[in-house]
């Protein structure tokens, strides 16, 4: 009964209700658009991010990652393997690196650089790396050519053909020398990698570090970035953490995870202030259409409805509104996000440029995530709760004489 | 014959004006089950007050209402709920109705807050309608009922429960005279067939003249009491 006569009582007028009711549904299709963007556009920038740089995942040897030389490098043997043979199922593809610090050189100039040593189609895997060369080609696993960052051959001056000197520390007090031609010449986004890549085969660079059979990092991809943090607790634990450590993106690069907790808090802020203006909407209906059925409300609960029945009956009221808003706002919402999702939005001009710059693909990314509208719902559900506090403290302060004579 | 309602030396001050409103003055008055009474008296002598207080919508200042044997100032207010609930009948002058139901659901309005089963509740609901002359609009809105068909469901409203008593505040102030009269035929009729006590607040000539008890106040204190036989 107390549900019948809130359903009735919000259809008595038709267009306020409309109103109101759209007014929740176009801030909750507003909010999960923006929660939608920001969370695609996130995920992308992880995704860039860990693609471009750590992976999701690495194996390490347990100093490496407080003393990154080639000292602390992981030898890549039996207990690694099974560990990873036990996690295929989670596990997309590996990358094996090694990577040093080194100086280069071309006659007179020099330059500090990073020389990686890698398997060219498993980087092609993780991110695409061949399609990055701009001039020579991505060399295979016979060739004992090296790959150049754009700028970094440019401040050395160096061509295809040309030769360039590596020095630096190996394995154990080794020292790491070689020279070798240039192959091809790899432009990245970020300039901090143009600026200080090389990169040799994977077994060339174990030669030129003296580390044969040895890695720095053996990366580990996965479908997504959810499966990360269970397979990190699980892979360590299948591992002598004396010798070995699992360590996940957010552990390698905690700057960027700083940054983008504090751009969570911020779009978190915004979408607060999205929700504090529909709960005013909602409270502006809510007061008038209580003020407008006072003297009701004093005469039915003279016929006998008990105070806590009428408090029942608005805030019902209150939810029926908000359920059908944000219902026709996820209902509305969906098909937009998934058009987006499926297609997303090609960034151009300066934006673009900025986000290239940044290593990240130039579009504007949706997710579809369910969490976004399961959240979306229960905020404004939330709110609406809280709006409904006014009837219901009303009808229990209400004098039912003055309210009748109202 | 059994008494209803007992005041005794009810007063009522209104003490929220710049000066207190003395609204009831001691009065003491015994209500007998099946009577007939009206309330008169010009406007601000408290009949609309007494009315309230009796029905346990306001309190006394000093005095006690007892009905059916028990002083409702010494009930707790959800007590008090219950109290109305299942002891008195309310018609008032604007009808107040509830909008969103049909006549027959707010003549079951008060019977489904009593819990009563539904089969009953129903078939109690259509004779009271069929009584009030109303059989034609039991699925008809307030909205699309006159002024006199909205009073007759409301009678009905306050009468399907059987009260002990029902308290009508001038309810035929806003019914033409051929609604008004129909309605009062309605409500003695109702009065002798149902045995239920009915008591008017009213300015009326047409109620005083059915009535068989008038009780006038002036200033808030009986003035005349007087009964009929009618």
């Amino acid at each position: 009964m107390l549900i019948t006569l809130a359903w009735r009582n919000l259809w008595r007028k038709k267009r306020r209700t409309f109103i109101t009711v759209s007014s929740v549904m176009f801030a909750t299709i507003l909010a999960i658009l923006l929660m939608s963007m920001l969370s695609g556009m996130k995920d992308q920038m992880v995704d860039s991010l860990v693609r471009t740089s750590t992976g999701f995942l690495q194996v390490q040897d347990a100093l490496y990652f407080d003393e990154p030389s080639m000292d602390h490098s992981l030898e890549y043997g039996e207990e690694v393997e099974n560990a990873i043979e036990m996690h295929s199922g989670q596990i997309s593809f590996t990358v094996p690196r090694i990577q040093g610090f080194c100086l280069a050189s071309k006659e007179i100039s020099s330059r500090g650089v990073i020389v990686t040593g890698i398997l060219p189609e498993k980087e092609d895997l993780m991110n695409n790396l061949s399609s990055n060369i701009t001039e020579g080609s991505m060399f295979g696993p016979d060739d004992s050519f090296a790959i150049v960052a754009e700028d970094l051959a440019r401040q050395l001056e160096l061509n295809i053909g040309d030769t360039i000197v590596l020095l630096g520390q190996g394995f154990q007090g080794m020292t790491a020398a070689g020279k070798y031609p240039v192959g091809g010449i790899i432009r990245f986004f970020m300039p901090e990698q143009n600026n200080t890549m090389v990169y040799l085969p994977l077994q060339e660079a174990q030669w030129f570090f003296v580390a044969p059979d040895r890695l720095t990092s053996l990366i580990i991809m996965t479908d997504s970035e959810e499966e990360v943090a269970p397979l990190a607790e699980s892979l360590q634990s299948h591992l002598d953490d004396e010798w070995y450590a699992v360590k996940t993106w957010e552990e390698l690069m905690p700057d960027a995870l700083l940054a983008f907790e504090a751009r969570d808090a911020q779009v978190k802020l915004f979408a607060w202030v999205l929700y504090i203006v529909v709960g005013f909407g909602i409270f502006g209906t809510i007061v008038t259409m209580v003020y407008e059925r006072l003297r009701e409300f004093g005469i039915l609960l003279s016929i006998g409805l008990k105070r806590w029945q009428l408090a029942t009956i608005c805030l019902l009221e209150t939810l029926f509104i908000s359920f059908i808003g944000v219902s026709a706002g996820v209902a509305a919402g969906f098909p937009i996000v998934y058009s987006l999702f499926v297609k997303p939005i090609q960034l151009t001009g300066e934006l673009a440029d900025v986000m290239i710059d940044m290593g990240i693909e130039p579009i504007m990314s949706f997710s579809i995530a369910p969490g976004i509208f399961i959240y979306q719902a229960m905020s404004i559900f939330f709110i609406a709760l809280i709006v409904g506090i006014y009837p219901v403290k009303k009808v229990f302060r209400l004098e039912m004489v003055s309210a009748a004579r109202n | 014959m059994k008494t209803v309602i007992r005041t005794n030396n009810l007063s009522k001050v209104y003490k929220d004006a710049a000066a207190p409103v003395h609204a009831l003055k001691n009065v003491s008055l015994e209500f007998i089950q099946g009577e007939f009474t009206a309330i008169v008296g010009p406007s601000g002598s408290g009949k609309t007050t007494f009315l309230n207080v009796i029905g346990g919508l306001d309190k006394p200042t000093e005095g006690s209402v007892v009905i059916d044997g028990v002083d409702i100032a010494t009930l707790k207010e959800s007590q008090l709920f219950d109290f109305r609930l299942r002891h008195i009948g309310f018609v008032f002058q604007s009808y107040n109705l509830i909008p969103v139901l049909t006549a027959t659901e707010n003549v079951s309005f008060i019977m489904l807050l009593q819990k009563q089963p539904k089969k009953e509740m129903e078939r109690r609901a259509k004779e009271m309608l069929e009584q009030v002359g109303l059989s034609d609009k039991l699925d008809v809105r307030p909205g699309k009922l006159s002024g006199g068909q909205q009073q007759r469901v409301a009678v009905a409203r306050a009468l399907a429960s059987k009260p002990d008593f029902v308290l009508a505040d001038e309810p035929t102030a806003n019914l033409d005279t051929e609604s008004a009269f129909n309605l009062l035929d309605i409500m003695a009729r109702l009065n002798k067939e149902e045995n239920i006590t009915l008591i008017f607040s009213t300015h009326d000539q047409r109620v005083i003249e059915r009535a068989s008890r008038v009780i006038t106040l002036v200033d808030g204190a009986v003035a005349k009491d007087e009964a009929f036989d009618r």
